[in-house]
């Protein structure tokens, strides 16, 4: 139920929001010194590409605007202009949004879809008895203040069930009980997808009137339970997979508790978001140490929490030895959906020379004409010039998006690392993103000294913040459409409110507070001020 | 042939506006960001205009002229968001330059404000969209479509779908006018903008009339196409001016 520690690079845009910008341009000024070549030999090791002569050519790199013909310069500038800012900026935030979109937009489907189509207010079903019902059980018959105060005795049973779960689970780690707190996970997890998630896929196939035989349902839940557990912790899954997993969970958590009664619901969900906020804010709060606890011990969270970015945990070095074969699975993989970098990936196997005439190409996106032209000895130093450029690309360029200006920052490691070590240690971490993505791409190397990194990467989204989420715009959805959209966009909108919180602070935030007040309050604007507006006004065709 | 007609409409509403999306907006995150933000400002504006209007209504049918107050009431305040936009835009611009100055990169380019201003502009005609005409789709799903009174030839949904479509097309391009205009300093586009907006609005009124949305739907088409044309023109324009002044300054 927390947003945890990430390393962003949009940070730096937000740093100019504070206004403090010295220590970031001390930090990367004058540190750029000429490469390491030991580097360069451990990092090339498992490509086995020659040294170039490029990192000769390094120290001329001062020079180079001197060198570099006025002429081209302004030409040189603009087409890296559209690729400048824009590209790259906000990718970070994205990579947690779309996401937390997806889920949304499955949960109001699968409602939409489930919702018997003849009764228009919250399903024909009982509704079933959970956690969140112990207490009381509405019916419609009941005045609102026998619902209001069963909705508020019931939420604080579930606030108070969720805060002792979450007592025992950080004695739990507290006491290094690390195994049994995974296993559990995994137990929950397979038992959410087998018979949380059969039933809901029995509910979508009845509904669908699409015939399918038990046998052939079993093998399949079981299988995809099966592959769900696998992919809750051990890292050498996919991440694609993995985070796929992690939004189905939700998705079917989600709608499985999107069926309690109304105004259960959001009491609830208030009562859920008052208590993220002490539980992650409060000096003693549960959640709070348990992400103090995880990241004092370099660990993973014990918990079931959406990474925004792939991480190699030092466990797993073997199978990133596996697949650093070639980088190009990895990359592929993690480009989600993105296949324009694996075209380069490939060329980066060739030789040294036609690979640097691509990349300029892609770099530049235009500049071809340019780099075809001088070629010979002035495009050296005009490469140069533009790698200089590329590591801050790609410290901008988290999400793998431009798959090919992160094999430029392969190439650079060499004068990066010293670039990026000052960084790092001076409480801006901000470049171990691109470092993470060093070590990704070119994981045959072996993790030095950036373990402690390792596990405090991207953006964690906890799960239940998914799930909360996704209730919310659920519940939503069985009013009307008018009122999910504007969930949606205020769910959106305090998660971005977050983020930004996020990069101020530094340290884990609760993410339900800020969406769910904003998704609460909007749910009850549209629905009691905005919807007879419109549909006043549209019912007349009379739009603006 | 239920669900193909309920889909058919949507995407009469928003097909361009997906089209756009994925073609341009989709590419760059910043710019997503900026389109749910500007998704984020029209709704904000909708609902302090429900909030204001919420003791009027309903409003008794036939009384055209409560429409026409709402109608230009709303305009105004729209317009009004617009300025507010362009002001936050501009800050951001700034910071945005700062920080391309930081690392070393080269400024926001002209293009890159264009993009932005058409997301910002996408983003308020799929809020329009979304909210007038998708959130209202949800029936023509089911078995039967809805007539109302006034229009007898022409579904409902289907009226609404086109309007959605003029005035997506609209917001979307009259943002990349304006935003042009407030950065030249330009008057007429800074005037033309609220005016294409205000005429648009105006011609729905048409359908108040008995049979009157076969006319003004087409009219408010006809309309989006006028401002699509302008805003084509004024790109290129300044595009072709940008292009002389860097060949002057080489």
């Amino acid at each position: 139920m927390q947003i945890t520690e990430k390393v962003l690079g949009w940070i730096d845009w937000f740093k100019l929001l504070q206004g403090n910008l010295r220590d970031f341009v001390q930090t990367r000024g004058p540190n750029r010194n000429p490469p390491k070549l030991r580097l360069w030999s451990v990092s090339r090791r498992g490509g086995a590409r020659e040294k170039s002569p490029r990192t000769i050519d390094l120290p001329l790199r001062r020079m180079d605007p001197a060198a570099a013909s006025p002429a081209t310069e302004p030409a040189a500038e603009e087409p890296l202009c559209a690729s400048s800012v824009l590209d790259s900026l906000g990718a970070e935030v994205l990579a947690v949004m779309s996401p937390v979109s997806i889920c949304m937009a499955l949960v109001v489907l699968l409602i939409s879809l489930l919702s018997p189509p003849s009764s228009g207010s919250a399903g024909g079903s009982p509704p079933p008895v959970t956690a969140a019902t112990l207490v009381y059980l509405e019916s419609p018959s009941d005045t609102p203040a026998q619902k209001l105060l069963g909705a508020l005795l019931d939420a604080a049973v579930f606030v108070a069930l969720v805060a002792a779960v979450t007592f025992v689970l950080v004695a739990l780690y507290y006491y290094r009980c690390t195994g049994f707190l995974k296993n559990y996970m995994r137990f929950s997890a397979f038992f959410v997808i087998f018979s949380m998630g059969g039933a809901i896929a029995a509910a979508v196939l009845r509904r669908l009137a699409a015939p399918l035989d038990a046998p052939t349902a079993f093998l399949l839940l079981f299988n995809g339970a099966a592959v769900g557990v696998l992919s809750v912790f051990a890292s050498a899954v996919p991440i694609l997979v993995r985070q796929g997993y992690m939004v189905a969970l939700a998705v079917i958590v989600a709608a499985w508790l999107s069926r309690l009664p109304e105004w259960t619901t959001w009491i609830m969900l208030v009562a859920l978001a008052l208590y993220d906020l002490v539980a992650v804010l409060a000096p003693r709060g549960p959640l709070r140490m348990l992400v103090e606890l995880a990241s004092s011990r370099d660990d993973e969270l014990p918990a079931l929490v959406y990474e925004s970015r792939p991480t190699v945990g030092p466990a797993t070095s073997s199978s990133s030895y596996a697949s650093a074969m070639g980088s190009v699975e990895m990359q592929t993989m993690t480009d989600s959906g993105r296949a324009g970098g694996s075209r380069y990936d490939r060329v980066e196997q060739d030789e040294y020379a036609s690979r640097a005439v691509v990349e300029m190409r892609d770099l530049g996106r235009g500049r071809s004409s340019i780099g075809e032209i001088n070629r010979s000895r002035g495009s050296v130093l005009q490469m140069d010039n533009l790698e200089r450029e590329v590591p801050v690309t790609s410290a901008e360029l988290p999400s793998n998006q431009g798959g090919s200006s992160q094999h430029a920052v392969i190439q650079i490691e060499q004068h990066e690392e010293e670039e990026t070590a000052p960084l790092v240690s001076a409480a801006s971490t901000n470049n171990a993103a691109s470092d993470e993505e060093h070590r990704q791409s070119s994981s045959s190397e072996p993790p030095l000294d950036f373990e402690m990194f390792e596990s405090t990467r991207g953006i964690k989204l906890g799960l239940g913040d998914f799930v909360f989420y996704s209730v919310l715009v659920g519940r939503a959805a069985m009013y009307d459409l008018m009122t999910v959209y504007a969930c949606y966009l205020a769910i959106i909108a305090g998660l971005g409110c977050t983020l930004i919180l996020l990069s101020i602070c530094r340290h884990a935030l609760p993410a339900l507070p800020i969406s769910i007040m904003l998704g609460v309050t909007f749910y009850f604007l549209t629905r009691l001020l905005m919807e007879p507006f419109v549909v006043g006004a549209s019912t007349n065709l009379v739009m603006f | 042939m239920t669900v193909a007609a309920g889909l058919g409409y949507a995407l009469i509403a928003l097909g361009p506006g997906l089209s756009l999306f994925a073609g341009v907006v989709a590419r760059k995150p910043f710019l997503v960001l900026t389109l749910l933000s500007s998704t984020l400002f029209w709704l904000i504006s909708l609902i302090v205009l429900s909030g204001i209007w919420r003791g009027f209504l309903p409003i008794k049918s036939g009384t055209w002229w409560a429409y026409a107050i709402l109608i230009i009431t709303s305009v105004a305040l729209q317009e009004g968001t617009r300025l507010v936009f362009w002001r936050l835009y501009k800050k951001m611009e700034e910071m945005l330059d700062a920080f391309a100055d930081r690392i070393s990169k080269p400024c926001l380019s002209l293009t890159d404000k264009m993009l932005i201003s058409l997301a910002g502009g996408l983003g308020h005609g799929v809020a329009h969209a979304v909210f007038f005409c998708l959130s209202l789709l949800t029936p023509a799903f089911g078995q039967a479509t809805f007539y109302v009174e006034s229009c007898s030839k022409m579904p409902f949904f289907l009226a609404s779908a086109l309007i959605a479509l003029g005035f997506l097309v609209i917001h979307t391009f009259s943002m990349i006018i304006a935003f042009n205009a407030y950065d030249e300093r330009k008057k007429s586009d800074q005037i033309f903008v609220p005016v294409v907006h205000m005429t648009a609005a105006v011609m729905t009124l048409v359908n108040l009339v008995p049979g009157g949305c076969l006319i003004g739907t087409p009219l408010l088409l006809v309309t989006a196409v006028l401002t699509l044309q302008y805003c084509w023109r004024v790109a290129c324009r300044r595009l072709t001016e940008h292009q002389h002044r860097q060949l002057n300054s080489n």
